[in-house]
């Protein structure tokens, strides 16, 4: 802080003697913080720890060198557990603050050698059998009991793709269209059931008071894979033709209408600014569909003035509803 | 020069200021409160996702509007139309003018969306009129000016990023015809001088509204002074461009110059980022080191990948440690504690990029069963 514009404050009488004291006080002892550069070099080697012990005993399954790798992964994954336990803060369903800058990063370690090691006993022992999806929901309890026990979001959000994956869906954020065949309708409704469950424990954990602050990472998986999935509904009889009319597409509109006002007023009430956006621009996306696909079926060149109209004075307006918005949520 | 109220601007840095003062509780809630009605401030800046949404929603319109525009005026033939973007640009550019005089806005985003549009329409309709053949120089040259233009009116950081690289590639191609051996050192030298005067523009009090595109020109000219001299670049670049065809195995004249360069500028950039606390320069320097490791990798194998990476990791999570048990609490100004206030955020960004990195990807084929059920309609054969 630049303490000549406080003085300078101070002698506009705009602040007293008192504060300019203590920002004089603050300024002086000022530190240059490695925080974030520390932790992103920490987060890179657990990174590069943890993929490489996997490659290495990918590779090296049928030596004789893998039974001693991989009793290193089991060391690793044990002792990271071993040190969680015992440096832990007590448990409580509030947010836990980690002992310390190390603690997380330790956790995380733990909890992707233990993953490893999870699929390694399946590819060599088949521990599991055939049942390949115990082999996903086992390791997603520990995950979902670590991110609970040592308060964890991240160990969290890799629990929810875990949970994702065990029911044949792809969450992984940057994944989630790329990866999944929503041409599918079994993928679209698990979609749906995914992303109504996900919200749901997140406005129960709100309500409950069971880690608040998890709420924000149930919703976020939530409200985008549940959107997508409707969309994906909405979209799936493509743009329709003038010949064929099939309505069954009102139907999705109408659950993404709902959803949509649902979630906005959840964003509302919880002033999200982030909630507000992806809502608001997946409910865009919906309404405008269903008019150039009104517009595709009158077929005529009209329409199709009409359309390019409709594109610029919803944008406009939609500008607008945002400005609007975010001034109210501002103000609240 | 700048389009903004000058007043208003310093005013928003002292209410910057006096809200970050609040936060560290220093001055009381009616200080801040008093400080607000002196130093009035009328911009409109939304949160930061406010910002995205508009600046998406703002090129659906002006796409749209562009679209109506050339169909109405459709069947007048090439040079028509490019006359028409060249108006639409224009017209583009007073909107810009007009949001930020008139409404008030200050990085809204809509104010970027209609930059990079009008910039756009712009030099589409020189492309159109030329035919096409516009010299790389002339290309960049109208880059150039066009960005500049927006960086002197708005202070836009993103238009900022086009201006250097326009700037660097028309350097480029002036040198080009001075010698292969000197381009890289030419860009080098463009790429320090560009650094070294933004340092200094950025101690000048009449710059101080273009502060954070100063900051991104700092970053860009370190990262493509480090480039321009790096070896990776430099092999597969001449390789390229002066039909050297090297054989896997051979090398550039002068090689060991390059090395040099790759191995010794991060270190030099986190060592004088740590004596002048810049954290440009610790966070460039960091950054660049990956850089090292990579163009290293893929000239001499030193080990197999997986070892390399367990070695790597083992490495990093050391150097953390060590630096974090030697910053404890703080040693000559360092800590390795958070000084800044910004946490929740920056938790659940992490939280997406632990999920995006480490993903799981849903079994295919006959890998899946429906929670260990039967029967799912997962694939063909096996599991069912």
């Amino acid at each position: 802080m630049d303490i000549h514009l406080f003085e300078k404050l101070q002698q506009e009488g705009l602040i007293s003697p008192d504060s300019t004291e203590k920002v004089r006080v603050l300024s002086r002892n000022k530190l240059f913080s490695l925080h974030w550069e520390l932790k992103t070099i920490l987060y890179l080697g657990v990174l590069l720890l943890s993929g490489g012990l996997g490659i290495l005993i990918y590779k090296n399954i049928d030596t004789i060198g893998h039974q001693a790798i991989l009793a290193m992964i089991a060391l690793v994954c044990a002792g990271c557990f071993f040190y969680c336990f015992k440096q832990k803060l007590p448990f409580s369903w509030n947010r836990v603050a980690a002992p310390n800058g190390f603690f997380d990063y330790v956790l995380l370690l733990g909890c992707l050698t233990f993953l490893t090691f999870i699929t390694y006993l399946q590819i060599q022992y088949n521990v599991f059998g055939t049942r390949y999806g115990a082999a996903t929901f086992f390791p997603m309890l520990v995950l979902l009991f670590s991110a609970y026990y040592f308060d964890h979001l991240g160990i969290l959000s890799m629990a929810i793709t875990n949970f994702a994956a065990w029911l044949g869906l792809t969450v992984t954020p940057m994944r989630l269209l790329s990866a999944n065949d929503f041409a599918s309708q079994r993928i679209i409704y698990t979609g749906i059931f995914v992303g109504l469950l996900l919200v749901f424990v997140a406005y129960m954990g709100d309500r409950l008071d069971r880690k608040k602050h998890f709420a924000f990472t149930y919703s976020n998986f939530g409200v985008h894979v549940f959107m997508i999935a409707c969309l994906a509904g909405l979209m799936g009889g493509g743009l329709g033709s003038s010949y064929e009319p099939d309505n069954s597409y009102m139907l999705w509109f109408l659950l993404l209408a709902g959803a949509t006002a649902f979630f906005y007023t959840q964003a509302l009430k919880k002033r999200s600014f982030y909630f507000l956006l992806i809502v608001a621009l997946y409910g865009y996306v919906g309404v405008s569909y269903v008019v150039v696909r009104l517009l595709v079926a009158a077929n005529s060149i009209e329409a199709f003035y009409a359309g390019l109209l409709y594109f610029i004075g919803s944008g406009i307006g939609a500008v607008i509803f945002l400005m609007n918005t975010s001034r109210k949520l501002k103000k609240a | 020069m700048i389009s903004y109220k000058s007043k208003t601007l310093d005013n928003l840095a002292v209410v910057e200021a006096a809200e970050k003062a609040l936060d560290k509780t220093c001055i009381t809630a009616e200080e801040f409160q008093q400080i607000k009605t002196a130093y009035p401030v009328d911009l409109y800046t939304p949160n930061i996702y406010m910002r995205f949404g508009l600046f998406i929603l703002t090129l659906v319109v002006v796409f749209f509007s562009f679209g109506l525009f050339c169909l109405i005026f459709m069947g007048g033939g090439e040079t028509a139309i490019a006359g028409l973007t060249l108006f639409f640009g224009a017209c583009l550019y007073g909107a810009v003018e007009y949001m930020v005089n008139e409404k008030k806005h200050y990085k809204s985003g809509v104010d970027a969306a209609l930059m990079w549009m009008s910039g756009g329409a712009v030099t589409g309709a020189v492309f159109v009129l030329a035919d096409t053949h516009v010299s790389l120089s002339g290309m960049s040259l109208l880059f150039l000016i066009l960005s500049m233009l927006f960086v002197l009116r708005f202070a836009d950081v993103s238009m900022s990023i086009v201006a250097y690289l326009a700037f660097l590639t028309l350097s480029f191609s002036l040198l080009i015809y001075s010698g292969r051996m000197v381009i890289p050192f030419m860009l080098m030298g463009v790429s320090l001088g560009t650094y070294l005067l933004s340092r200094k523009l950025t101690a000048i009090h009449a710059c101080r509204h273009y502060a954070s595109c100063l900051k991104m020109i700092q970053i860009l000219s370190l990262i493509t002074l480090y480039l321009a001299g790096n070896y990776f670049v430099v092999r597969e670049a001449s390789n390229e461009m002066f039909d050297l065809y090297l054989k896997p195995g051979e090398s550039i004249p002068g090689a060991w110059i390059f090395w040099i360069f790759t191995i010794i500028i991060p270190p030099i950039y986190i060592f004088a980022g740590i004596r002048k606390k810049d954290s440009i320069l610790i966070r460039t320097g960091l950054f660049l080191v990956a850089a090292i490791v990579f163009t290293i990798r893929t000239y001499h194998s030193v080990a197999p990948i997986e070892v390399a990476m367990t070695l790597g990791g083992v490495i990093l999570i050391a150097l953390a440690y060590g630096v974090t048990k030697l910053l404890m609490p703080s040693r000559n100004g360092f800590t390795s504690e958070q000084t800044d206030d910004d946490k929740t955020d920056a938790i659940q960004l992490e939280a997406v990029i632990i999920a995006q990195s480490f993903n799981q990807q849903a079994p295919q084929g006959d890998q899946f069963n429906f929670g260990g059920g039967t029967g799912s309609g997962g694939g063909a054969s096996g599991s069912y």
